[in-house]
């Protein structure tokens, strides 16, 4: 079984990182990063002016640290979304409009082993995608801020990580459903950021309520730990401080739960799929 | 001794019911071609076989072990090749061949020889380095061919797979079955549209239309015993030997008596002063065939 696992794991890392949409989000990671290291520079002696408060006034060199790391996890948060569509998205629904479901369903191996194989190489390529990102923001930070990374750093790479995991196991959920892989790319983004971002304004605008439970809000403690301000413009309790431990075990809670709950539905889908 | 049991197997898409109590036993190596018209469930048939698709009714044993209950160690026994090959197109036709052979089992070094050995069969050892997105459908069919030999798998289960090959793809393809068949003593289960294909390779034939079985027998059983003969004829109208004879432009059709041989009828074909061209045998396929299939 572990064997198995591990031969199905290698295989389609290797279909992964030698895919289009592999070395597409590699084109894609340098050129946020190389973007990123230019406004760094460019703007760093405005940082304060990106939070509306803190305008015009003089900020002590932690906070502007934070204010950095905050900046660079906003845009890093935004990545394995890109990355899970493009690797998580077709994962099963290609088996069906590519046919090699008819090579590998025939095999003596059981399908959970396969689904689960392809859903760690999916969340291998987004952590080389990402970490390419985060080497060049670790290098800029050390140019800019010499001294060590803040703890906060760390917890942010890990909660990075977990969404990671959940939302690729969201993007197969999704691709279990659909035979075309077109279905699923487009119904990922209008979930990610339609309705997803319809549902916040209308909590927030009409109920003044944060829907903690949505999969894009859990993401934002990806930069929520250095600074707790969110960029919608009708957020309830920003604050200057990082988010609270409670909020960060939430966004925790949330994230895993939609890995689980996406990942089992999907396995229940993937192992009674049929292909006329 | 390998075996195949498929009990009473019914599929429904809906309202079509695409496959209608399908019984068949399979207990001793041999081919088995599945003839029938476009739509008639062979393909439907292939499929569940091999955990593609799951039976509406009924059940289908490998060896004893049934497929839809227990797929991973039913489909030990089994290679396929399922409709036209499809594979991961990043990988290339070794890593393609490496992942199955891996994943049945293989020790790394055994799949190694096993591939170079397959690759050789099928006529693809040129192509094993380029990755399978590059391959055309001819070496496609070929890569499935060699994936679905993996292992030595007791039952091979080939749907059309000579579809998409050129003529000498097709004569090679076959005499792989045959040799599947006759020094590997293996099950193989083929779908096709061509008669003269089931004639060539197959022991028996099973005709399917509309989901169901309409004819199951073996090969030898529809020898007949008539004959067709090119030639130049001078308006011969009677052969002693034969009976129901007809004459078409440069062709006789023919059915010999009983206790006459083709010899015996040629023989007397020549001494009437007939230049014979070709003489082919003709069995009861075809006829049998289009009298079930509308």
């Amino acid at each position: 079984m572990t064997n198995r696992f591990s031969i199905t794991y290698g295989y389609y890392f290797r279909n992964y990182y030698r895919s289009r949409s592999f070395y597409l989000m590699l084109l894609l990671v340098l050129l946020v990063s190389g973007l990123m290291v230019y406004l760094s520079f460019r703007y760093l002696n405005k940082l304060p002016d990106f939070i509306p408060e803190l305008k015009g006034k003089a900020i002590s060199t932690g906070l502007k640290e934070e204010l950095f790391l905050y900046i660079w996890a906003f845009v890093l948060s935004d990545l394995p979304v890109f990355a899970a569509v493009f690797f998580g998205s077709p994962a099963i629904s290609s088996e069906i409009e590519n046919r090699t479901a008819f090579q590998i369903f025939p095999l003596p191996i059981g399908r959970s082993v396969l689904l689960m194989g392809k859903y760690l190489a999916s969340v291998s390529v987004t952590l080389v995608i990402t970490a390419i990102y985060i080497i060049v923001e670790v290098i800029t930070y050390i140019i800019v801020f010499p001294g060590q990374l803040p703890v906060t750093f760390f917890k942010s790479i890990g909660l990075l990580a977990v969404f990671i995991f959940s939302i690729s196991a969201f993007t197969f959920l999704v691709s279990s459903i659909f035979k075309k892989n077109l279905y699923a790319y487009i119904t990922v983004f209008l979930i990610y950021f339609i309705i997803f971002s319809a549902m916040n304004i209308v909590f927030e605008l009409i109920y003044s309520y944060n829907p903690f439970f949505l999969l894009d809000n859990a993401a934002s403690i990806v930069e929520r730990v250095f600074v707790n301000v969110s960029t919608s413009t009708f957020a309830v309790n920003n604050s200057i401080a990082g988010a609270s431990f409670s909020s960060i075990m939430v966004a925790l809670l949330v994230m895993i739960l939609y890995l689980v709950v996406s990942i089992v539905i999907a396995l229940l889908i993937f192992e009674n799929k049929e292909v006329k | 001794m390998p075996g195949l049991d498929i009990m009473g197997v019914s599929k429904n898409f809906g309202s079509l019911q695409a496959l209608k109590d399908i019984n068949l036993n399979v207990d001793t190596p041999q081919c088995i071609g599945i003839l029938g018209p476009n739509g008639a469930g062979k393909t439907t048939l292939l499929k569940i076989i091999t955990n593609i698709l799951k039976p509406s009714e009924g059940k289908i044993l490998v060896n004893g072990v049934n497929v839809n209950q227990n797929p991973t160690k039913a489909l030990e026994k089994i290679g396929a090749l399922v409709e036209q090959p499809e594979f991961y197109p990043y990988l290339t036709g070794r890593e393609t061949m490496k992942f199955v052979a891996r994943i049945k089992g293989m020790s790394v070094s055994g799949s190694s020889e096993e591939i170079e050995k397959l690759a050789s069969i099928t006529g693809i050892t040129g192509y094993l380095d380029r990755k399978t997105g590059e391959y055309s459908r001819g070496m496609k069919q070929r890569l499935g061919l060699a994936v679905s030999m993996i292992g030595d798998p007791e039952i091979i289960v080939l749907d059309e797979p000579t579809f998409g090959l050129d003529p000498r793809g097709m004569k090679e393809m076959r005499d792989i079955l045959i040799t599947l068949k006759e020094e590997k003593k293996r099950i193989i289960l083929f779908s096709t549209h061509l008669i003269s294909e089931a004639r060539e390779v197959c022991d028996r034939v099973i005709i399917v239309d509309k989901g169901e079985i309409k004819f199951n027998d073996e090969i030898s059983d529809m020898r007949g015993n008539k004959m067709r003969i090119r030639g130049s004829f001078n308006n011969i109208k009677n052969i002693p030997g034969a009976k129901d004879l007809t004459t078409k432009g440069n062709e006789i059709t023919l059915e010999m008596k009983p206790g006459e041989t083709r010899n015996s009828i040629l023989r007397e074909l020549m001494e009437n002063g007939v230049e014979i061209d070709s003489v082919e045998g003709m069995d009861r396929m075809e006829e049998v065939y289009l009298s079930l299939v509308q």
